[in-house]
């Protein structure tokens, strides 16, 4: 249950990240899709630690999200230079000189 | 008077002083802008390369771009698929690891990579615990202390946290069995180890989230433990403390990803149809 749920926070994190919003032909959705398909009955394999496949995913996931919550906040709270006077004055509720009186 | 000086100093140099009075710019280099529409993943002998429309990318060095894993090379094809006007190097981690193991800019040979990471332990977080505070102390103890005993387990190593300033001692057998394990794998694979250490600050917890016995955004918190405890009592301020969060989680998601895709290989046996 853990996988199908890890697939789709994939799938909807390469949605988000992708610049047009489209994943039909995106390498690596298509490339997560196959390997989920190949670890579909187990993916317990000789030499690897259990479940590994699917921390990879996780892991991946984690990447994608903290990536776009990082790019959220940054576009959010980051230095744009100094203000203009409007700016400022709207800010604290003044007029500027030649703004209409009412 | 000052008409005479100001004739004598070439104008250039008062436009360059009146400039800088006015504005104190910093000068960054200009992001580069996308240039390509498209990003795919080429097999050419044995190793995978990325394409940027018909252009091969390559690395800050000039050479050629290289990874012996495809699904790094994905990873990387679509982080740079996913920029959206201008390309931001500084946020794109995966690429950056690679390109870093590619050219190695400092010249680091194993050794070196394997010294810095072994005197990384006497000064690992998670081995310097605080008792003067008890649900802090509480807290280091639950969730420190099981790491500690699994690294010591998993490792074959005597490693002991300290209560106080003094660092604890690692003996010169702990550090053998570590460089030992260290040194058996590739360089880009310690590529991967150091990014994650100095991400951590602590040995331990990475070599936990490589060995995904803890998951990344745990190991995070198990690093920022002290902060999230202050958090408690101080608050949380958004554009430090969550931002900070967020880029060490991806900074630990990529150099786990590509540690462990840069070691595991898959051999393919395909039966032949007669």
């Amino acid at each position: 249950m853990a996988a199908v749920k890890t697939l789709r926070g994939l799938l909807a994190e390469l949605r988000a990240a992708s610049p047009n919003g489209c994943i039909k032909n995106n390498l690596a959705s298509r490339y997560i899709l196959a390997q989920y398909k190949k670890f579909q009955t187990t993916d317990q394999q000789l030499c690897k630690a259990r479940d590994e496949a699917l921390s990879l995913a996780q892991t991946y996931q984690t990447y994608l999200s903290s990536i776009r919550k990082y790019n959220e906040l940054y576009k959010e709270f980051h230095g744009r230079g100094e203000r203009t006077v409007r700016e400022t004055a709207d800010m604290v509720g003044f007029k500027l000189p030649h703004d209409p009186k009412d | 008077m000052m008409n005479n000086l100001c004739k004598l100093i070439p104008r250039t140099l008062v436009n360059v002083a009146r400039q800088s009075q006015n504005t104190i710019k910093r000068c960054y280099a200009a992001p580069i802008k996308r240039f390509y529409k498209q990003t795919s993943v080429l097999y050419n002998d044995g190793k995978y390369e990325v394409t940027l429309d018909q252009r091969k990318l390559k690395t800050p060095k000039g050479t050629l771009f290289t990874v012996k894993s495809e699904p790094l090379a994905i990873a990387v094809a679509t982080e740079f698929n996913n920029q959206k006007e201008h390309i931001e190097r500084t946020k794109m981690h995966l690429s950056a690891l690679c390109f870093t193991a590619i050219d190695n800019p400092n010249n680091h040979t194993k050794i070196d990579m394997v010294n810095y990471l072994l005197n990384y332990i006497p000064t690992d977080t998670i081995l310097f615990q605080y008792d003067d505070e008890k649900d802090l102390h509480d807290l280091q103890r639950n969730e420190w202390d099981p790491l500690i005993e699994w690294f010591n387990e998993r490792y074959g190593t005597q490693l002991k946290k300290t209560m106080d300033i003094t660092p604890p001692t690692v003996s010169s057998e702990d550090k053998m069995k570590i460089s030992k394990y260290l040194l058996s794998h590739s360089e880009d694979v310690l590529y991967g180890f150091v990014f994650a250490v100095d991400t951590l600050k602590s040995i331990i917890l990475a070599f936990a989230a490589i060995d995904q016995r803890i998951a990344v955004d745990k190991a995070v918190t198990l690093a920022r433990l002290e902060e999230e405890y202050q958090l408690k009592f101080w608050g949380r301020v958004e554009w430090a403390h969550d931002l900070s969060q967020q880029e060490l989680q991806a900074r630990l998601a990529a150099s786990v990803l590509f540690a462990h895709l840069n070691r595991s290989e898959y051999f393919k046996k395909e039966k032949t149809l007669i």
